[in-house]
């Protein structure tokens, strides 16, 4: 009598990182391929950011450094909820973005690199990393996201070209990640 | 931020000019029923008395992220890294919208509870006290900070006499015992614990909260008086150039 081994499936994180949000997108579902393979987590799941929205703007504006920090809050709701059980069941899960785009965005805000790779110790390494980068056209109009959202905010960037050209520091230092 | 040299040199000359009268940072620290809040208002009313411009920043409560904590810790969905890290943001955004502006005016700012709170509490809750530590750079030191140190018991019995505590508060979240009290007693001695290594790392001021309320105040206007004139600390330079720095970025906003 021969037993045929059971197929596991194989579990895959995949990380897609880039600035414009609905690139990202489109990318991680041609990353996960059939929908039956998994899904896909993407940015705000826990709505900290929705919420941070419609705060009232004497509350302040954020710095990019508390960006960052409620960006980590939210990957760790997304690790806990999404994610880690996907992986547990022996699914795919395609993060779209993951570490790269904010540990780039916290770059061109001009903070240090020691900082951000401690913030993120807690995310799990990608097994695969994708980067979609776009013209400078359709970042330009790109505002979804939370390159977009952030440098809508950021008391730091005061006029589109301030905004353009931090979103342009963010895909460059993206791209670089990418050799 | 790194912050650039002339920024440094702007804090630097700030904080160190002669003349003026320095802004100052006390933080009182403690667990829940040590008595900080009530030491802190006696504080507060006799510095007014003393001339002192007196701005108070307490525990989560900035305007932008204490609502987002609220609103989760009201369904009990913060896991130990979601919670360290969003109180990590109500502290930077404080830091940077409340402290930091009241220091550079020459105001005395009391923290009811300062960074240490999020230490204590995120170690009792299992995580690294390196990764936690890192996350509040660029570290802003008070000039004083009060430890008030009192036993689990004193600290449960206190708190437990009014009120039951709190799902977080107990540490339900990671004791995962039903019983609130019960909870409070084991998460607080983890609390204490931490807090008590703290104050021995960072050169806390230890307050006997166990004392008389007349005997600590009295107490803590002695070492402020002491205290006071300390030098400014030159670890904080990276902090306050970096709102600096930010600051004036934004200030055509």
């Amino acid at each position: 009598m021969t037993t045929k081994k059971a197929r596991v499936p194989k579990a895959e994180l995949i990380a897609v990182d880039g600035v414009d949000a609905a690139a990202v997108l489109a990318d991680a579902r041609a990353a996960l391929g059939a929908p039956a393979r998994g899904g896909i987590s993407r940015w705000d799941a826990s709505g900290v950011f929705q919420e941070l929205a419609v705060a009232d703007e004497t509350a302040g504006a954020p710095s990019a450094r508390t960006l960052l920090l409620l960006y980590a809050a939210d990957l760790a709701f997304r690790l806990r909820w999404q994610i880690r059980p996907a992986l547990a069941e022996g699914r795919t899960v395609v993060a779209a973005p993951y570490v790269e785009t904010a540990m780039a965005f916290g770059r061109a805000a001009g903070l240090d690199p020691k900082w951000l790779t401690n913030l993120f110790r807690f995310a799990p390494r990608a097994r695969t990393r994708r980067f979609v980068h776009t013209s400078p056209a359709r970042r330009k109009k790109a505002r979804d996201g939370f390159v977009g959202f952030s440098c809508d905010r950021l008391a730091a960037v005061r006029t589109k070209q301030e905004r353009l050209r931090m979103v342009d520091q963010t895909a460059a230092l993206l791209r670089r990640r990418d050799r | 931020m790194r912050p650039t040299s002339a920024a440094l040199r702007a804090a630097r000359a700030h904080f160190t000019a002669s003349g003026n009268r320095r802004g100052l940072l006390v933080a009182f620290e403690g667990p829940d029923g040590s008595g900080k809040t009530t030491q802190r208002k006696l504080f507060k009313t006799w510095l007014q008395s003393e001339g002192y411009d007196v701005v108070t920043t307490k525990w989560n409560s900035s305007d932008l992220i204490k609502p987002i904590i609220k609103s989760r810790k009201s369904v009990r969905a913060l896991s130990p890294e979601e919670f360290s890290l969003l109180h990590g943001a109500d502290f930077r955004h404080r830091v940077e919208q409340v402290i930091l502006p009241a220091l550079w005016a020459g105001k005395l700012v009391i923290a009811d509870r300062f960074l240490f709170t999020g230490l204590a509490r995120d170690v009792a809750r299992g995580l690294d006290l390196d990764w936690v530590l890192k996350l509040y750079e660029p570290l802003l030191w008070p000039d004083l900070v009060f430890y008030f140190a009192v036993s689990p018991a004193t600290s449960g019995r206190r708190v437990t006499a009014t009120r039951t505590p709190n799902f977080y508060e107990a540490g339900q979240d990671v004791t995962q015992v039903d019983d609130p009290v019960e909870s409070y007693q084991r998460f607080i001695a983890r609390v204490i614990r931490e807090y008590e290594s703290l104050a021995l790392i960072f050169n806390m001021i230890t307050v006997d909260a166990e004392q008389s309320i007349g005997e600590q105040h009295h107490l803590i206007r002695r070492l402020f008086l002491e205290g006071r004139q300390r030098p400014w600390s030159d670890w904080n330079a990276d902090a306050v150039a970096e709102w600096l720095q930010q600051a004036r970025n934004g200030a055509g906003r």
